[in-house]
């Protein structure tokens, strides 16, 4: 760095802070006019509501079918031109103001053929209504349809609390919020950068002393830009509450008008889809001083978490750049672009879709993402440690029922995780013990057929383990499974293995157990086979019997190759996916689930997406402790 | 009690005892599936049981020989069955990841066997770390971007860049210990000769390495032949399945095709597990080196 010379210092931090604002300025700037169409979009739908719910109201207490068509008429007279008006009772078409429903086919007169999707939306409408009385989850009451920019919006229309009919209205768009030019983030660019470049002319260009000034007026021109495109997002967000305000003051005006004294209800047109009014507009068309205020509180804080990342990565760049690590970087490629070029194409696929998942996945653990809201952005989703909280935080593993049994809890964590270490514990251990056991006897020397034995044993192994779980599954039948009918024989009862967790339990055991010790088989025979044989011979000579022998020379020549044998095993049994999946499937009620499959579970049976991934990232951590620790003791040992 | 084992004193007929014992524990399954195939029918018992049956009968229901030997699960379960469709998608998963990885994986360890540059150590590492991550974990957003973001579920080649990519840090980390034994005295003389790098890891490395290559890309091969879970997450089309999820299929759930299962599960299982027998002494020299593949 004091290679570089005074000039070259205060262009790079210029040039660092001339970059970092670009990418902060513009990239927050394009990121709040998504965030105002959005609103825009919001508000325009919101509006379209109101309209239809007027007009909903008002055709629903008509007293016959001319009167409804006289107000619709009337309606459509003190409406923007655009505007529509279509009334379906049953299978007619009560009342038009559609240009296409004129002539032989005017108002009223049965649905063509060709017009059922309306009768079937009726008929929706009218479903959701009900199921909406009767309680439960709240289902649409309301369709919104984009026409270009105008909202088609369908109403039940109801009388004496039974719903008659649907109304389906045409509301032109009308602009609320409109655009914001990028007038303030260029000022300020142009405002930061020559505030720099004064400053680093009359000061000493020293590292130290550049990096405060740029770093300074980037978080001054930061700061200035957040706070004033947050207060205009709040602004945009009362020109939108105000507009709905108008419209709903609006509407009750003109039914008024239209019936004579008896209006309608200001309060009960503001209304999401299952028609429960949110409140913002009082009855008196004013707007309740507490939900506006929430509401533009809320639209900002939406947008900060990625406004002040944008901001953070724009800082970023200016860093890089300005102390010389762009610089060095650029430098390294160019020297060494061959190798890049070399691992390009591997690093690129594996980033895509080996690591970028991994950290999207660790992303996905904070939020409460699930099937419903994928098309989300995760910042709107954030739950912070929420999921580990419930995870974690639920000791809850047996309780005491009524009648005092013992009732446990599956699907908690601590149970899964219990299961998983005992699953581990038994299957590495029996694998370790039998497979040594076989290398030891396949060892002796001057045995007969050895390399046929091998083979045979090695099956297991060899074996896709997805078939060898289902076969397992298979022979494990309760009606026709051969190991019931083995028990038969010895005269016992057949077992239902998959109704009680611990016989459950035995049958994942049998068969990962079934598969699993060749490995250990082989890994013995090759160390034992590496051990020369006149060790044995002098051990003989000294008088050494034949467990000292095994304990002095067989095992510490086995060491080096069991302890990564059993370090893999031990991993590979945590996360034996296939074996309980497909043999246990977790029956009875998920008691035999280990970790891996129960996250499966709730991602992809449960779609809960955010707890998986936070159940997934505890399994990651586990093993990540789990290395650690192993590797501690390894390199112990080897001290020894 | 082990070390009693050692030595020619013990009586050979016990250990031959034992083995044999363990065999038939090792092979029974294998026969059972055999069994079944051969049986000609869908039904997981060996032999029906008359209403009262006697001690034989019950014996003769767990040996596994076929009551009647008949084909018919073979040759139906590849042309009444969409199997044969299934092991297609297999083969062309398979050994399309197969290519796309070990091609991707040649180049980039020669580039981290040969040359020296700023972030060698730590791509090998994180390639060494990225096989610690659990596969639930990457496999929701894995989920999220191929089906839901490139909406390639249920697509072949969806499944081949995931199978590829996966396959990556394993290929590289197997192939770099090959290239670090082969001797630069053959790449400098080429050098002299006038040879770019190009040439060299082309016309000189690549040829030396061909077994350590074709060993790979048989591993690469097998992982993606037998792969289950992601093939069952991504595949949601019946006619997309990959044998290991048609196999799955013909049991799981409410399909109870026994025989079906059987005679597919043998088709699949012969060509692995030759390569397999062929392959375990590298696989296991691979794996206790250090890399650890969860």
């Amino acid at each position: 760095m004091s290679t570089t010379g005074p000039p070259a210092l205060r262009v790079r931090f210029g040039l660092g802070l001339l970059l970092g604002l670009v990418l902060a300025l513009g990239g927050g700037w394009a990121l709040l006019r998504g965030a105002r169409a959005q609103l825009e979009d919001d508000w325009i739908t919101r509006r379209a509501i109101v309209s239809a719910n007027a007009l909903g109201a008002l055709v629903g207490q008509a007293a016959d079918d001319a009167a409804a068509r006289t107000l619709v008429a009337g309606w459509q007279a003190t409406h923007p031109p655009g505007s529509r008006v279509r009334v379906i009772r049953g299978t007619a078409l009560e009342a038009s103001t559609d240009p296409a429903d004129s002539g032989d086919r005017a108002a009223p007169r049965r649905l063509a053929r060709e017009e059922k999707p309306l009768y079937d939306q009726a008929q929706r409408l009218r479903a959701g209504v009900d199921s909406n009385r009767e309680g439960g989850a709240p289902k649409p009451e309301i369709e919104v349809e984009r026409e270009g920019s105008a909202r088609r919006v369908a109403v039940p229309l109801e009388a004496d609390g039974k719903v008659t009919g649907m109304a389906q209205v045409l509301v032109p768009a009308e602009p609320s919020i409109g655009a914001r030019p990028p007038l303030q983030a260029a000022l300020l660019l142009l405002a930061a950068l020559v505030l720099y470049a004064l400053a680093a002319l009359f000061l000493p260009p020293r590292v130290a002393l550049l990096a405060t000034v740029s770093t300074a007026v980037f978080c001054l021109a930061s700061a200035f830009f957040v706070g004033g495109e947050l207060r205009a997002l709040g602004l945009a967000e009362r020109d939108g509450q105000r507009a709905l305000a108008a419209t709903v003051a609006a509407e009750v005006g003109r039914s008024r008008a239209l019936t004579g004294a008896a209006g309608i209800d200001g309060g009960a047109l503001d209304t999401d889809l299952a028609r429960r009014p949110l409140g913002l507009v009082t009855g008196a068309g004013a707007i309740d001083r507490e939900k506006g205020e929430a509401g533009a509180q809320d639209v900002r804080r939406r947008v900060l978490r990625s406004l002040l990342a944008i901001v953070g990565l724009g800082f970023v760049l200016l860093v890089l750049v300005g102390f010389g690590g762009a610089r060095r970087v650029g430098r390294a490629l160019v020297s060494n672009r061959q190798a890049y070029a070399y691992i390009a194409p591997a690093i690129i696929g594996t980033t895509l879709l080996v690591f970028f998942p991994f950290f999207y996945g660790i992303a996905l653990s904070f939020t409460d993402s699930n099937i419903y809201n994928t098309n989300l952005p995760l910042s709107e989703l954030w739950v912070g440690f929420r999921n580990y909280g419930t995870i974690l935080g639920d000791f809850g593993v047996v309780r005491r029922a009524a009648d005092g049994h013992w009732v446990f809890n599956y699907l908690n964590f601590y149970w899964t995780f219990l299961f998983t270490v005992i699953w581990t514990i038994t299957n590495v251990a029996w694998g370790v013990s039998f497979g040594l056991l076989l290398a030891l006897v396949l060892n002796t020397r001057g045995l007969a057929l050895r390399p046929i034995y091998r083979v045979l044993l090695i099956l297991p192994w060899a074996m896709p383990n997805y078939i060898t779980a289902l076969i397992w599954k298979g022979m494990f039948h309760r009606q026709f499974g051969v190991v019931n009918q083995v028990l038969a024989i010895f005269g016992f009862e057949p077992l239902s293995w998959f109704d009680r967790p611990f016989t459950s339990y035995l049958t994942a055991l049998a068969t990962n157990g079934w598969l699993s010790f060749p490995f250990m088989m082989v890994v013995s025979l090759g160390a034992l086979q590496s051990i020369p044989a006149d060790l044995y011979e002098a051990a003989r000579v000294d008088g050494a019997s034949r467990w000292q022998q095994f304990k002095a020379i067989t095992l510490p020549s086995l060491k080096p190759a069991l302890v990564p044998a059993v370090i893999l095993s031990v991993v590979w049994t945590f996360n034996m996916f296939n074996i309980i999946y497909l043999v246990t499937a977790g029956e009875p009620g998920g008691s035999t689930e280990i970790l891996i499959t129960q996250a499966y579970k709730f991602a992809f049976q449960r779609y809960q997406y955010g707890y998986a991934a936070a159940y997934a990232t505890i399994i990651f951590a586990i093993l990540l402790v789990y290395g650690t620790i192993q590797n501690r003791v390894t390199r112990a040992t080897e001290a020894l | 009690m082990a070390g009693s084992r050692r030595e020619e004193r013990t009586p050979h007929w016990i250990l031959h005892a034992f083995l044999v014992a363990t065999v038939i524990y090792t092979v029974y399954p294998v026969l059972w599936v055999l069994t079944i195939a051969l049986s000609g029918k869908q039904s997981l018992a060996i032999a029906d049981l008359p209403a009262d049956p006697t001690k034989l009968d019950r014996v003769r229901a767990v040996v596994p020989w076929p009551t009647r030997f008949a084909f018919g699960n073979f040759i139906s379960v590849m042309t009444d069955q969409p199997f044969a469709r299934w092991m297609l998608n297999s083969a062309i998963v398979a050994i399309g990841a197969t290519i796309v990885g070990v091609a991707l994986s040649c180049t980039a360890a020669y580039a981290f066997s040969r040359f020296k540059f700023p972030g060698r150590r730590f791509g090998m590492m994180s390639f060494l770390v990225s096989q610690m991550f659990p596969g639930t974990l990457t496999l929701i957003p894995l989920y999220i971007i191929i089906v839901q973001w490139l909406g390639l579920g249920s697509t072949l080649s969806g499944l081949v860049i995931v199978y590829a990519t996966t396959s990556i840090p394993f290929s590289v980390w197997m192939l770099k210990g090959y290239f670090d034994t082969i001797p630069k005295e053959l790449e400098e003389a080429a050098v002299m000769e006038g040879a770019g790098p190009g040439k060299i890891f082309w016309s000189i490395v690549l040829p030396l390495a061909k077994p350590a290559i074709a060993i790979t890309a048989l591993f690469s091969f097998m992982t993606g032949w037998n792969e289950f879970i992601q093939a069952a997450t991504f595949m949601d089309k019946e006619e997309m399945y990959t044998a290991p999820v048609g196999l799955r299929f013909f049991v799981g759930g409410f399909q109870q095709q026994w025989g079906y299962f059987a005679a597919g599960s043998i088709i699949v299982s012969i060509p692995v597990v030759l390569l397999f027998l062929y392959l375990q002494k590298y696989l296991v020299s691979g794996l206790t080196a250090g890399s650890v593949k969860g």
